[in-house]
C-alpha cells in the first residue's frame, strides 16, 4: 500500500512538472522579451558608447524587450552563424562584412528588407558602393552601417625628434623619413611604419596604386590580375616598402598582435590602418598622435584605400524580424552614423560625409572583386599566403604572384 | 492414472519452468539494452546522418532549407579527383609517423627511466607529467603560442641566452616545416603522459628473476630489453600504437589553433584541417562529410595493415 502510495505521489510531481514548463514556455512565446544583435569587435573597442546609445534609444521605444549584445570575431563569425542557420537560437541581427554579403545573400539567408527601406535614415543617399553590397536580384537585404578607409596614424612626437618637418607627400618620401626615423630609434625592433607582413589591405593598396588588380571579368569567367607587368609593379613597391619601414613579422596578420598594440608599447612610430585605430593608442600617447592620408607613388595622390564597410542585416531564422528592423533604425539614424563618424568612421550616406582624413582617403579606394566566392579566397588565405612568400623571399614576386593569380581564377570561377 | 488436472498442473509448471529459464538467461541483455540504445542513438544516428551527407550535395542553400539534393557518389569523386586531397594525405602519413615514432621511442625512455631512478625523482617525473596531461589542449597551445610569440616569446630569450644564435625576433611560423615542427612537438608533449605511465605500469609486467637470470647469462642490456622486455610489452605497445595513429591522424586543435587561421593554406594542411576548411569554411557540408568517411577508411586501413604485421612478428617468434 505504501510503496503504490509513493509511486502515485512521484507520477503526479512528474505531472505537474511538465504543465508547468509547458505553460511557462507558452507564455513565454507570447512576448518577445529581448532580440539579440551580433557585431563585430570593431564596435567593441572603437565606439561602444554609440551602440549603447542606439540600444538605449530602442528599449525606450519599446519597454519590455532588452538587447542581448554579442560581439564576434571576423575569423569565426561566420560559422557560427552557420550553425544558427542550421540549428536556430541565431541572433535577429547580424553584422556582416560587404564582401561577405554577396555568398549569403545568394543562398537566401536573409530577410527581405525592401518594403522597409524609406524607413531607414537617408536611405535615399546611402554611399553607393557600400549599398550596392547589401542588395541582391533587385531586393534590399543588408543597411549599410559603416564604411572605413585606411590612414596613417602617426606620432608627432617622433616625427619632430626625427626632424621630418613636412609630412611625407609620397611613399618615397615616406621611406626617407623612415630612415630617419630609424637613425634617431635605434631599438630592435622598432618600426617606423609598423605594417604587418600579410596585412592585404595595404599590400593591395600599393597594386592598385600602379593600375594593377586583383582579378577581373572576361566574358563571363574570372580572369586574375596579379601577374599583369602592373601588379607585379605594385608587389615589388609593396616589399621594398615593408623591408625599408616596418619591423614586424612577415608571416603574421594584422590582428596578431593589433598594430594599435604595437604603437601603444612604443615600438612603432606610425602605422597604417583604419582610422579608429586612434581609440585604442594608450593613454601615453594619446596626445601626440596624429593622423594624415598615405600618399601613393604619384606626388599628390592618396594611396588607393581598402573602402571596408560592414552592413546589418536580419537573418531568415530570426523570430523578432519587425523589432530587429526596428533596432537597425535606431542604429543607422542620422545621430547615430554622426557619431560613428566622430569616431573616425565613415558615415552610410553621402549627404553624411564631411572633410575628415578618413574621409579624404576614401576619395581613392579600392575594393574586391564582387564574387559569391570572393569569401573563399578570404578564407583561403590565397592573398595573405602570397604576400608571405613574397616578403621572405622564399618565392620571386613573379612566382608568387602567378601562382595566387591562377589560384583566385580557379576559385572565383566555381559553380 | 494422470488426471486431466495432474496433467494441467504439469504442463503450467514445464511452462514456468520454460519461460522462468528464457528471462533468466535474458537478465544480462536486458540489463545492458538501455545502454546499447544509448549509444546506438548517440554514435548510430549522426553516423547514418553523415553516410547519408556525402551523398548529398548540401551547402549553404541547402542548409537553410534544411533539405539536401541527393548526387550519388559526387562528392567522393570530386574529392578523389582534387590533387590538395593527395598532399594532404601524403603530409598527414608522414606527420603521423614522425608523431607516433617519437611518442612511442621518447614515451619508452621515458618508462625505462621511471623504473631506474629514485622514488622521489620517480614521483616528481610522475607528477610533471600528470600535470602536462590535464592541461586542456586550447590551454596549452595558447601558452605556446605566448612561449613562441615573435616580439617578446620567452622561447626566444632563452635560446639567444644560451647562445645557441641570434633568436631574437625570430618568427616560428615563417614556414611550413617550422610550423608543423611546433605542432608536433605540442602534440608529443601532450601525449608523452599517458604513454609514459602505461608502459611504466606494463614494465612492473616483467618478471624481474628473468631478467636477472639473463645477466647472470652475460646478456648485455640491450639483449635483455629486445628478448625479454620488448615481447611482455608488445599488446601494450600494439595497442599504445594504434590508438597513437588513430589519435594524431586525425589531430586537428593543435594545427588548426597554434598555426592559426590567417595562416592556414593548402601548403600546410592536414586532414582534420582540410576537412574543416572544405566542409565549414566553404559551407560544403555534402563534401566535408565525404572527406571524413574517407579519413575514417584511411585510418581503419592504417591501423589494420600494423596491427597485423605486428601480430605476425609476435607469432614469428
Amino acid at each position: 500500500m505504501k510503496r503504490r502510495s509513493i509511486v502515485a505521489l512521484c507520477l503526479v510531481a512528474v505531472a505537474a512538472a511538465a504543465v508547468a514548463a509547458a505553460t511557462s514556455g507558452a507564455t513565454k512565446k507570447a512576448t518577445a522579451s529581448s532580440i539579440t544583435v551580433w557585431l563585430q569587435i570593431d564596435a567593441q573597442s572603437g565606439w561602444p558608447d554609440v551602440v549603447a546609445a542606439a540600444s538605449q534609444k530602442f528599449q525606450s521605444d519599446h519597454p519590455g524587450t532588452t538587447v542581448n549584445l554579442q560581439y564576434q570575431n571576423w575569423g569565426d563569425h561566420l560559422q557560427k552563424f552557420d550553425a544558427t542557420l542550421a540549428g536556430g537560437g541565431g541572433a535577429d541581427v547580424i553584422e556582416m562584412g560587404n564582401t561577405e554579403m554577396t555568398k549569403y545573400m545568394a543562398a537566401g539567408a536573409f530577410d527581405d528588407l525592401s518594403s522597409a527601406k524609406s524607413s531607414f535614415d537617408n536611405s535615399a543617399s546611402w554611399l553607393k558602393g557600400l549599398a550596392a553590397s547589401g542588395v541582391f536580384g533587385g531586393k534590399l537585404y543588408g543597411v549599410p552601417y559603416y564604411a572605413g578607409s585606411r590612414v596613417v596614424t602617426y606620432r608627432s612626437d617622433l616625427f619632430k625628434k626625427a626632424g621630418i618637418s613636412k609630412l611625407p607627400a609620397t611613399t618615397a618620401q615616406y621611406v626617407a623619413d623612415a630612415k630617419k626615423l630609424l637613425a634617431k630609434n635605434p631599438k630592435k625592433g622598432f618600426s617606423p611604419v609598423y605594417i604587418a607582413g600579410t596585412d592585404w589591405y595595404v599590400g593591395m593598396g600599393f597594386v592598385f596604386d600602379y593600375g594593377g588588380g586583383i582579378a577581373t571579368q572576361v566574358s563571363g569567367k574570372w580572369k586574375g590580375l596579379l601577374d599583369s607587368p602592373k601588379s607585379i609593379a605594385g608587389l615589388t613597391a609593396y616589399k621594398n616598402f615593408f623591408l625599408a619601414t616596418s619591423r614586424a613579422s612577415k608571416s603574421t596578420d594584422e590582428t596578431h598582435p593589433n598594430p594599435y598594440d604595437v604603437y601603444a608599447q612604443g615600438e612603432a612610430a606610425s602605422m597604417v590602418g583604419p582610422s579608429w585605430f586612434s581609440c585604442c593608442v594608450g593613454a601615453k600617447y594619446k596626445g601626440t598622435t596624429a593622423q594624415f592620408v598615405m600618399p601613393g607613388h604619384v606626388k599628390g595622390q592618396a594611396i588607393p584605400g581598402f573602402l571596408g564597410g560592414s552592413d546589418l542585416a536580419v537573418p531568415v531564422t530570426s523570430s523578432n524580424k519587425a523589432l530587429a528592423a526596428d533596432w537597425i533604425k535606431d542604429f543607422t539614424s542620422t545621430s547615430s552614423e554622426k557619431a560613428l563618424q566622430a569616431k573616425g568612421n565613415i558615415p552610410n550616406a553621402t549627404s553624411l560625409l564631411g572633410s575628415s582624413v578618413n574621409e579624404r582617403a576614401a576619395a581613392r579606394s579600392w575594393f574586391v572583386p564582387t564574387a559569391k566566392h570572393w569569401v573563399d579566397v578570404e578564407n583561403g588565405n590565397i592573398l595573405r599566403n602570397m604576400l608571405a612568400q613574397i616578403l621572405s623571399g622564399k618565392l620571386s614576386i613573379k612566382q608568387a604572384a602567378s601562382s595566387a593569380s591562377d589560384n583566385i581564377a580557379s576559385v572565383l570561377n566555381q559553380p | 492414472m494422470a488426471s486431466a488436472a495432474e496433467t494441467t498442473l504439469f504442463r503450467s509448471r514445464r511452462r514456468r519452468r520454460f519461460w522462468g529459464h528464457t528471462l533468466r538467461a535474458a537478465i544480462p541483455y536486458s540489463l545492458i539494452l538501455p545502454v546499447l540504445v544509448v549509444i546506438g542513438v548517440i554514435l548510430g544516428y549522426p553516423l547514418y546522418w553523415l553516410v547519408r551527407l556525402s551523398t548529398e550535395r548540401y551547402g549553404l542553400f541547402e542548409l537553410i532549407r534544411h533539405a539536401g539534393v541527393s548526387v550519388g557518389f559526387d562528392n567522393f569523386s570530386s574529392v578523389l579527383r582534387d590533387p590538395v586531397f593527395w598532399h594532404t594525405l601524403l603530409r598527414t602519413v608522414v606527420f603521423t609517423a614522425v608523431n607516433v615514432s617519437l611518442t612511442m621511442g621518447v614515451g619508452m625512455l621515458l618508462a625505462l627511466l621511471l623504473v631506474r631512478v629514485s622514488t622521489a625523482v620517480r614521483v616528481l617525473l610522475s607528477s610533471g607529467l600528470v600535470l602536462v596531461w590535464s592541461m586542456p589542449v586550447v590551454v596549452a597551445v595558447q601558452v605556446w603560442l605566448w612561449m613562441t610569440n615573435f616580439q617578446n616569446g620567452v622561447a626566444n630569450y632563452v635560446l639567444t641566452q644560451l647562445h645557441l644564435g641570434d633568436f631574437i625576433r625570430h618568427d616560428w611560423y615563417a614556414t611550413t616545416f617550422s610550423q608543423l615542427s611546433l605542432v608536433t612537438l605540442l602534440i608529443v608533449w601532450g601525449a608523452l603522459p599517458f604513454v609514459v605511465i602505461t608502459l611504466y605500469a606494463g614494465l612492473a609486467q616483467v618478471p624481474r628473476d628473468l631478467v636477472e637470470a639473463a645477466e647472470v647469462d652475460g646478456a648485455r642490456p640491450w639483449r635483455v630489453f629486445l628478448d625479454i622486455t620488448l615481447p611482455i610489452l608488445r599488446p601494450i605497445l600494439l595497442i599504445l600504437t594504434s590508438l597513437s595513429i588513430i589519435w594524431d591522424f586525425g589531430v586537428f586543435t593543435q594545427p588548426y589553433l597554434l598555426i592559426g587561421q590567417s595562416k592556414i593554406t593548402t601548403g600546410n594542411y592536414l586532414m582534420s584541417v582540410y576537412l574543416f576548411e572544405e566542409g565549414y569554411f566553404k559551407s560544403d557540408f555534402g563534401r566535408g562529410a565525404a572527406i571524413s568517411i574517407l579519413m575514417l577508411l584511411i585510418v581503419a586501413v592504417l591501423s589494420v595493415v600494423y596491427v597485423r604485421k605486428m601480430v605476425r612478428i609476435g607469432e614469428a617468434q
